[in-house]
């Protein structure tokens, strides 16, 4: 049975009571330092911030197994290849055979690196703090259109409906003799038999969602109201126009020094 | 409660109209089941009794449908949805997708309607208390089984509290447990006075519950009457809708000689297993 996708995980401190809204200028204040600020060790200080945070608010753990998922293959792919490779490698630190390991390559590596991280630790908080409904509810408070917060939190959970769907169309047409494993051009000839269906399938299920909506008053031409109580109280607001501010302050001031 | 006057509706680009000249009346806390074969006019018929046709599907339509003192053409679907409420075929697609748990589902409606959060508890409660889903209120939506999946679109759709529940085939895509489960909730509402109209080929419970019977096909109104006269008619036969399974095997108990020609055809198993006891007591009385 399909079940939803959410990263959400239950807790009550510090973070999780912070108004969705926060947290996504948060996660932007953290993108825009990754990027903007100067210096090759911003990233991997925003990076220990942020495994601060994941630790006070009991989150060390998932935290750091999933970036670990994450990010461990793709480190390991960036330092070889721009350790080895890298077009700008001068300094050379290594010399195995034909091969040489270069100092400006393994620079870049890190700074990738330190920058991935920090970017996927931020919203790995952000997923595993905020329950998507509460994600789009407050989306939608602070004006953005309920039909775009309907499409985004939809999307979350037709994933897997249309994963489990996938699997059936599959299965029917593999008892039909379709061959969908082999070569490349064997896999290739199967898609279409597996995609039309699939698509075509959808495109029914679209006008059956319509009419439910409709049926649900999705469209009631008046103002909407919330079974939810999404605080966002004025210190809050402030605290965001504030960190916004520090933001641009610490990057201007960084490129200054 | 809903009045039907010589309503005739083609949908866009078809040639021969999905509805033709249909006339009806239902009376508030009636229970009305259609039946017909596929394509004879049913789910364009529950369309119209909520507004769908001609709001959502466009196409031509005359004549008028009115429910609840609401002309269906004239009112905004928005609002045709608290006085008439429609459930469908198929259960999943009747989650609106945008909520996480069975409560926030059921009060996805009353937020579009922009009803006030201090009201909300009590009617979630009452829809969730209503539909048996009161002990899953914290599961996602998308973890329910078919049948409770399709209470839940009932119990969406009963907490915008609409005088009119429509329900087109609410058990097709169910087995038969999520079936009965379903069938229980609906005669449960009914008793409750809720006027209900529901497209269903499950004839024997039709013959069990329902008040009247109306039998539509290629879009017009063959029959129209109790369950004991609609289901029993020949008609049903010759218009590949059968007929529930006691009243064919007392029809064949009766060409056989097997069962009085004077006795009404039974459509429920109490009538039919009363019919066969008191032919066999008549028999044994006689041999004696």
């Amino acid at each position: 049975m399909a079940t939803q996708v959410s990263l959400y995980l239950a807790g009550d401190r510090f973070l999780y009571r912070l108004n969705p809204v926060t947290k996504l200028v948060v996660v932007g204040c953290v993108i825009m330092l990754t990027f903007l600020a100067p210096g090759s060790w911003t990233p991997w200080l925003m990076f220990t911030l942020l495994g601060l945070l994941a630790l006070s608010n009991n989150l060390a753990r998932p935290f750091f197994r999933s970036l670990w998922r994450i990010i461990a293959p793709l480190a390991l792919f960036l330092f070889v290849i721009h350790g080895l490779f890298s077009p700008d490698g001068q300094t050379i630190l290594l010399t195995v055979g034909p091969l040489a390991l270069k100092q400006e390559g393994l620079a870049f590596a890190w700074l990738m690196t330190g920058r991935i991280l920090s970017v996927t630790g931020v919203s790995l908080l952000l997923v595993f703090t905020t329950p998507p409904a509460a994600l789009m509810l407050a989306l939608a408070q602070h004006g953005v259109p309920t039909a775009l917060t309907y499409i985004m939190g939809t999307t979350l959970q037709i994933i897997p409906q249309m994963r489990a769907r996938a699997a059936a169309i599959i299965a029917a047409q593999q008892a039909r003799g379709l061959e969908t494993t082999g070569s490349l051009p064997q896999r290739v000839r199967a898609l279409r038999p597996l995609i039309t269906p699939l698509v075509l399938s959808s495109l029914v299920d679209v006008e059956e969602r319509a009419i439910a909506l409709e049926a649900r008053a999705f469209r009631a031409n008046r103002p909407k109201t919330s079974l939810t109580d999404l605080p966002d109280p004025p210190g809050e607001r402030l605290l965001r126009w504030l960190g916004f501010g520090l933001t641009l302050l610490i990057i201007g001031a960084g490129w200054q020094l | 409660m809903i009045l039907v006057d010589n309503l005739s509706y083609s949908y866009p680009l078809a040639k021969t109209p999905a509805l033709h000249e249909v006339s009806l009346t239902v009376s508030p806390g009636e229970f009305v089941a259609v039946i017909g074969a596929n394509g004879s006019g049913k789910s364009t018929l529950c369309y119209a009794l909520t507004g769908f046709v001609p709001h959502f599907f466009h196409g031509k339509l005359t004549g008028r449908v009115s429910v609840a003192g609401q002309d269906t053409q004239i009112t905004p679907l928005a609002e045709l949805v608290t006085v008439t409420g429609l459930v469908f075929q198929n259960p999943a697609n009747q989650i609106s997708g945008a909520k996480f748990t069975v409560y926030d589902e059921v009060a996805f409606g009353l937020e579009n309607l922009g009803v006030p959060r201090a009201e909300m508890p009590g009617r979630i409660a009452a829809a969730l208390s209503l539909t048996g889903l009161t002990d899953l209120a914290d599961r996602s939506p998308y973890e329910l089984s078919g049948g409770q999946q399709q209470r839940l679109a009932l119990a969406s759709v009963l907490v915008m509290a609409p005088r009119v529940l429509v329900l087109d085939e609410p058990t097709s895509q169910l087995d038969p447990l999520g079936s009965r489960d379903v069938f229980a909730v609906i005669r449960n509402l009914s008793r409750r006075g809720i006027t209900v109209v529901m497209a269903e080929h499950k004839l024997e419970w039709i013959a069990a519950f329902a008040d009247r019977v109306i039998m539509l096909a290629e879009g017009q109104i063959l029959l129209d009457g109790p369950p004991a006269a609609v289901l029993t008619s020949s008609l049903l036969e010759t218009h590949h809708v059968g007929r529930p399974r006691f009243t064919r095997l007392a029809a064949q108990a009766q060409s056989l000689g097997l069962w009085p020609a004077n006795r009404p055809l039974p459509v429920t198993l109490a009538e039919a297993v009363a019919g066969f006891q008191s032919i066999l007591t008549g028999r044994e009385n006689h041999a004696d």
